[in-house]
C-alpha cells in the first residue's frame, strides 16, 4: 500500500499533464493551473525537508567527527546568521528590526548595517567572484599539462582550439580578418551537429526515464527500504 | 635534452603567473582593439531594435549568479541601456535567488544613468512606467508557465513589494503576448528552458547571454531560430556594448570593452603556453 498509492498517483497524473497539453480547453487549462499552484506547495514542503535534511547531516558530521568536520560549523553558523538577517534585517533591511542598530562601546558609537543585501555584497559577490577567478589559473595550467598533440583526434581539437580561442578574442581579426570568421564557422557547423546529437541523446533518455517512473519500472525515487 | 625536458616541465606557479600578469597588465595599460560585430549577437540587437515600444515590451531574466558576473552582469548593463534607450518597457526577474542583488544593482546604476541627463519627467527612466522589477519567482517553472496568461498571477507582488497589478506598465503588459522578447542571461542551462517552456508552447522570442563555456550548447537553438540571438562571452559584451553606445551615442562604463585587451593577452598566453608544452613533448619524444 506504501508504494502502491504513490505510484498510482504518479502514472495517473502523468498520463494526465500528457494529455492536457493536446487539450486547449478551458477546463484543461484550469486543471493545469491548479497542478501549478500544488506544485508551489509541495515544493515549500521539500524545502523545509531539505534544510532539516542538511541541518541533520551536518550534525551527525560534527557528532561522529567526520572528515573536515569543522567545515560543518561554518556551514551551521551561517545558515544560523543568514535566517537571523534574512528575517530580522529584510532583503534590503527593510525588515522588523532597525537594521542599523548602534553599540556604545566605551565613548565610541558603532554602526552596524545588517539585511541580505549587506551580506551579498559583501561576502557572496566577492567570494564567488574569487571562486571563478581562480578557474581561469587552473585552467590555463590543466592546458599546458594535458593539450598535447599525441594522436589525430588530439590534434584536431588542439588545432580547434587554437582557432576557436584567437578567434573569439578581438586580436584575432589583427592576426587574420578570416580567423574570427573560421572560428564562427566551427561554433556554427561542427559544434552545433555534435551538440544537436547531444540534445537528441538527452532528449530521448528524458522521455525513456519519465515513461519508466511512470509506469513503476523505475522505482529509486520512493525511496530505499521494504 | 635538459632544455627540452624543461619545457615539460615548467613550475605550476610560473604558469600561474604568467596568466595572472596578461590579465593584470593590460587592465592596467590598456590599448584599443577594433570591435568585430558577429552574426549571433547582431541578431539579439536587432530583434530588440524590431520592438515596438507602444506595443511590446521586453523581459531581461538575470539568470546568473556573481561567479559569472565579470562576464555576464556587462550584458545586462548593456542590455538595459539598450532597452531604455529605446524606451521600451523593462521587465526584469531572476531565476536564481543570487541574481537578485546583481539585477537590482544593474537597474539602479542605469536607470541613474539616463536619469542624470534626464531633462524632463518624460525623459526620466521611472519604476513603474518604464521598468518593474518582478523579482525571483521561488518556483522557476510554475512562475514561467503562468506568465503565459498573467504575469500579475505569476508574480502577484514585485521586488519592492507593490502589487505587480496595480503598476501603470503592467496594465499594458499582461503576459507573452505583450512581450517582444525574453532574454535570459545565464551562466547555465536557463537559456534552454527559457526556449522549452517559453518559445516552444507560448511562441514568445527568445534570446540570451551566455558565458564563453555554455555558448557552444545554444548554437543548435540559434540555428533553428529557437533562440533570435545571444551574446557570447565577454566578447559577445563588448560587441553590445559597442552596437549600443555607438547607435544610442550613450557613455558609461564598459568593462567588456575594456576587458578585452586583458582577455585577449590572456589567450594569447594560454595558446604560448600550449605550444611551448608541445615544442617539449615532440623534441622528447623524437629523442627517446
Amino acid at each position: 500500500m506504501q508504494r502502491t498509492i504513490p505510484l498510482m498517483i504518479v502514472l495517473i497524473i502523468g498520463i494526465a499533464m500528457l494529455v492536457q497539453f493536446f487539450i486547449p480547453h478551458k477546463i484543461s487549462k484550469d486543471i493545469y493551473m491548479n497542478f501549478l499552484d500544488w506544485l508551489g506547495i509541495i515544493a515549500a514542503f521539500a524545502l523545509v525537508l531539505g534544510l532539516g535534511s542538511l541541518i541533520n547531516h551536518h550534525i551527525d558530521k560534527i557528532q561522529r567527527k567526520r572528515e573536515n568536520w569543522p567545515y560543518s560549523w561554518v556551514t551551521l553558523i551561517a545558515i544560523v546568521i543568514t535566517a537571523i538577517i534574512g528575517l530580522f534585517g529584510g532583503m534590503e533591511g527593510k525588515g522588523p528590526l532597525p537594521v542599523q542598530p548602534q553599540i556604545m562601546l566605551g565613548d565610541k558609537i558603532i554602526q552596524i548595517k545588517y539585511s541580505i543585501q549587506v551580506i551579498y555584497d559583501n561576502i557572496m559577490t566577492p567570494l564567488g567572484a574569487t571562486m571563478f577567478a581562480l578557474l581561469a589559473f587552473f585552467m590555463a595550467s590543466a592546458a599546458y599539462r594535458a593539450f598535447r598533440a599525441r594522436t589525430f583526434e588530439a590534434t584536431l581539437l588542439l588545432v580547434s582550439a587554437f582557432i576557436v580561442m584567437v578567434g573569439v578574442v578581438p586580436i584575432g581579426y589583427y592576426i587574420s580578418p578570416k580567423l574570427p570568421h573560421l572560428a564562427q564557422w566551427i561554433m556554427d557547423v561542427p559544434n552545433t551537429a555534435s551538440k544537436r546529437g547531444i540534445l537528441f541523446g538527452v532528449g530521448l533518455g528524458i522521455a525513456a526515464t519519465s515513461l519508466k517512473i511512470m509506469l513503476g519500472i523505475e522505482r529509486n525515487w520512493l525511496g530505499g527500504g521494504k | 635534452m635538459k632544455f627540452w625536458e624543461s619545457l615539460l616541465k615548467i613550475d605550476r606557479r610560473i604558469v600561474f603567473l604568467i596568466v595572472g600578469l596578461s590579465v593584470l597588465i593590460p587592465l592596467i595599460f590598456p590599448f584599443s582593439i577594433k570591435t568585430n560585430v558577429m552574426p549571433p549577437t547582431q541578431k539579439l540587437f536587432d530583434a530588440i531594435e524590431e520592438i515596438n515600444p507602444e506595443e511590446k515590451g521586453i523581459l531581461i531574466s538575470a539568470d546568473y549568479d556573481p561567479q559569472t558576473s565579470p562576464e555576464l552582469h556587462p550584458m545586462f548593463i548593456a542590455l538595459l541601456r539598450h532597452s531604455f534607450a529605446r524606451r521600451i518597457p523593462v521587465l526584469v526577474m531572476s531565476s536564481y535567488i543570487q541574481g537578485l542583488g546583481l539585477a537590482k544593482q544593474g537597474l539602479d546604476q542605469v536607470t541613474q544613468e539616463f536619469n542624470h541627463k534626464a531633462m524632463s519627467n518624460q525623459d526620466s527612466i521611472i519604476y513603474g512606467r518604464n521598468y518593474v522589477f518582478l523579482g525571483y519567482p521561488p518556483l522557476w517553472l510554475a512562475a514561467v508557465l503562468r506568465m503565459g496568461s498573467d504575469i500579475s498571477q505569476a508574480f502577484p507582488a514585485d521586488y519592492y513589494k507593490n502589487r505587480t497589478g496595480a503598476l501603470e506598465m503592467m496594465k499594458k503588459i499582461k503576459n507573452y503576448n505583450d512581450i517582444g522578447i525574453i532574454v535570459s542571461i545565464a551562466g547555465s542551462g536557463y537559456p534552454q528552458s527559457w526556449v522549452v517552456y517559453a518559445n516552444t508552447r507560448f511562441g514568445v522570442k527568445v534570446g540570451s547571454g551566455a558565458t564563453a563555456v555554455m555558448a557552444p550548447d545554444f548554437y543548435p537553438f540559434l540555428q533553428t531560430g529557437q533562440m533570435t540571438g545571444m551574446i557570447a562571452g565577454l566578447k559577445g559584451a563588448s560587441e553590445y556594448e559597442y552596437l549600443v553606445n555607438t547607435k544610442y551615442n550613450l557613455t558609461g562604463p564598459i568593462p567588456a570593452t575594456r576587458g578585452m585587451s586583458s582577455q585577449s593577452i590572456a589567450h594569447l598566453a594560454i595558446l604560448l603556453l600550449v605550444v611551448i608544452g608541445n615544442i617539449g613533448y615532440f623534441a622528447t619524444r623524437k629523442r627517446k
